[in-house]
């Protein structure tokens, strides 16, 4: 194969993981991101694949005929490649099924899966605790200032 | 090869065309499913660029198991996505644009499709399936190289072939090329071959330098790569133990004895309970045949995952914990782990290496390596289909608190 249908699958390849890598960047929802990465990991896949393939070839399972007159006499298409991706595929089903375990604890957690909802939540709580620190330090200042007072100075303060 | 190329242009398109819905579509449900379609379009590709394992893992897993877990995660976060403000995330759109670009740019170096001169048809894969089929070596128990093989020459080969023909059609190099020189890639070009049945290279291609397992796929797997495959295992092995960690709570009383909402629906009812069996049955098959035809312990596991996750679905949990305890089920999860390893150490024990399967020759003579690979395959069965059931009653449970 030559020309542009010669290089046609890497394109396709390069395609879906530009898909699957935009849905990462641009999708808040953490679900629509775990799907998108599942669909980077097929353009992989793909890549992988197209690359064992060899012209005239067939899947690479020996033949056992002995003495048939249709004995298979072409190559067979390489397959480590598809080694590969077996066992990645199943990894990839586990990466998935972690990523949506993550998801529900967050989802209990915080109420929403929207990552910019949850980033918004998280700041809301550090300054809130940031408040409530300085609050208390001010309390805190304030009834040692109080005290010490008290006893130093007697009704300096009050008076 | 041109029927190939132009199912495979269609096929592609239509996955691309799904993978731009998949990602725009707003509703996650629709999503959920697309992506099941998207993988049945990917099988196709797969079975259509001769890829017959991976293509049965991509319609087991994809279509079956990622799509029941996706829904399962969706019944309790969201129904859709929240409305973004902009349609087009102009940042993202940047940065996938130029990276789309440099890797598009790199592959007008690819060799051509199903071009036979590529590197990747040439290096290394003499001793891949020479110790695949394992005659370099040369342990004991291991078949005796051809006559006039010459070890050293075959591992110091640098994936250089010389005078390949432009015309694909053209197979004769293959003869001359030493990739088919001792049988290894084309072994029955060599058996009708006079000059080669004279020296009585006849006598080993194809069965015999297999080692009765003529699926490269499952040899490679377990074989060549079977460390990798090994840990491949402890991974979802890993993984499941994760979702326990994660989601598992005590579980309290009467909650899980809802009863099944599907009960009720006759025909739902019957035929589940007249396929689950031809279910098991056919993953049990897969699982056996994986070293004469496509499909293994990844395979097979999956489906029988399926039939238990069929059965929790029509006849409710409660049922499904009848038949098989969660603890019970936790403990065959390590033990397929527990299968592959001990393979693994009974080689060790009986005189090899690590997982050289020709050591249990002495267990069954001249069917080792099949017996190995049967029983590293069953390990990986069991511990694919228990961690997948494993992860659907996680978050099944979540989904009945």
């Amino acid at each position: 194969m030559t020309g542009v249908l010669g290089i046609y699958n890497y394109w396709i390849y390069v395609i879906l993981m530009m898909i699957g890598l935009y849905g990462v960047i641009a999708k808040p929802n953490l679900i629509k991101q775990a799907i998108a990465l599942g669909l980077f990991q097929t353009g992989i896949f793909l890549y992988y694949i197209s690359m064992a393939v060899i012209d005239g070839g067939t899947a690479p399972v020996w033949t056992t005929v002995q003495d048939g007159a249709q004995k298979f006499q072409g190559p067979y298409d390489n397959p480590l490649p598809h080694v590969l991706i077996l066992t990645a595929i199943v990894v990839s089903v586990s990466v998935l099924a972690v990523a949506l375990a993550l998801i529900i604890n967050i989802k209990r957690r915080y109420g929403t899966i929207e990552a910019d909802e949850i980033e918004a939540m998280d700041i809301a709580d550090r300054l809130a605790e940031f408040h409530a620190g300085a609050a208390a330090d001010a309390v805190d200042e304030a009834a040692a200032e109080g005290h010490g007072l008290e006893h130093a100075h007697g009704g300096h303060h009050h008076g | 090869m041109t029927s190939v190329v132009l199912i495979d242009t269609v096929l592609l398109l239509l996955v691309t065309v799904t993978a731009i819905a998949i990602i725009e579509v707003r509703n996650l449900y629709t999503s959920a499913m697309l992506t099941s379609v998207y993988s049945l379009l990917m099988a196709l590709v797969w079975v259509n660029m001769h890829s017959m394992d991976v293509a049965f893992t991509e319609a087991a897993v994809g279509g079956g198991i990622s799509t029941i877990l996706l829904i399962g995660t969706l019944v309790h976060t969201a129904r859709e996505e929240k409305p973004l403000k902009v349609r087009v995330h102009w940042k993202a759109a940047v940065v996938t644009a130029l990276t789309g670009a440099a890797l598009i740019y790199g592959t007008f170096d690819m060799p051509r499709f199903g071009d036979p001169k590529a590197p990747i048809h040439h290096f290394r894969v003499p001793e891949m399936m020479a110790q695949t089929v394992g005659f370099v070596n040369g342990t004991k128990g291991k078949q005796a190289p051809p006559e006039g093989f010459d070890a050293r020459a075959y591992r110091s080969f640098n994936g250089a072939v010389t005078s390949v023909p432009d015309d694909p059609k053209d197979t004769a190099w293959r003869e001359t090329s030493v990739l088919a020189q001792h049988g290894i890639i084309v072994p029955e070009v060599l058996g009708s071959h006079p000059q080669h049945a004279e020296a009585g290279h006849h006598l080993h291609p194809p069965d015999d330098f297999n080692g009765h397992v003529p699926n490269s796929v499952t040899s490679l797997l377990a074989a060549y790569r079977g460390y990798d495959t090994m840990f491949e295992t402890t991974v979802i092995f890993t993984a499941g133990v994760s979702l326990i960690m994660l989601l598992r709570r005590p579980r309290r009383e009467g909650q899980a004895q809802k009863s099944a909402p599907l009960l009720d629906q006759t025909i739902l009812r019957v035929v589940s309970k007249m396929s689950i069996p031809f279910i098991l049955l056919f993953g049990l098959y897969v699982i056996t045949h994986g070293e004469l035809g496509p499909g293994g312990g990844f395979q097979g596991g999956v489906v029988i995952a399926c039939a238990f996750i069929l059965y929790a679905l029509i006849f409710g949990r409660p049922a499904l914990y009848r038949v098989l305890p969660p603890p019970v089920i936790d403990m065959l999860t390590g033990l397929g782990v527990l299968v592959y390893s001990g393979t693994g150490a009974a080689c060790l024990l009986l005189g090899g290496k690590f997982l050289d399967y020709s050591m249990l020759d002495t267990v069954s003579p001249g069917e080792g390596e099949a017996l190995g690979m049967t029983l590293v395959e069953y390990g990986v069965g069991i511990t694919v289909s228990m961690v997948m059931l494993n992860i659907f009653n996680q978050l099944a449970e979540e989904e009945s608190r």
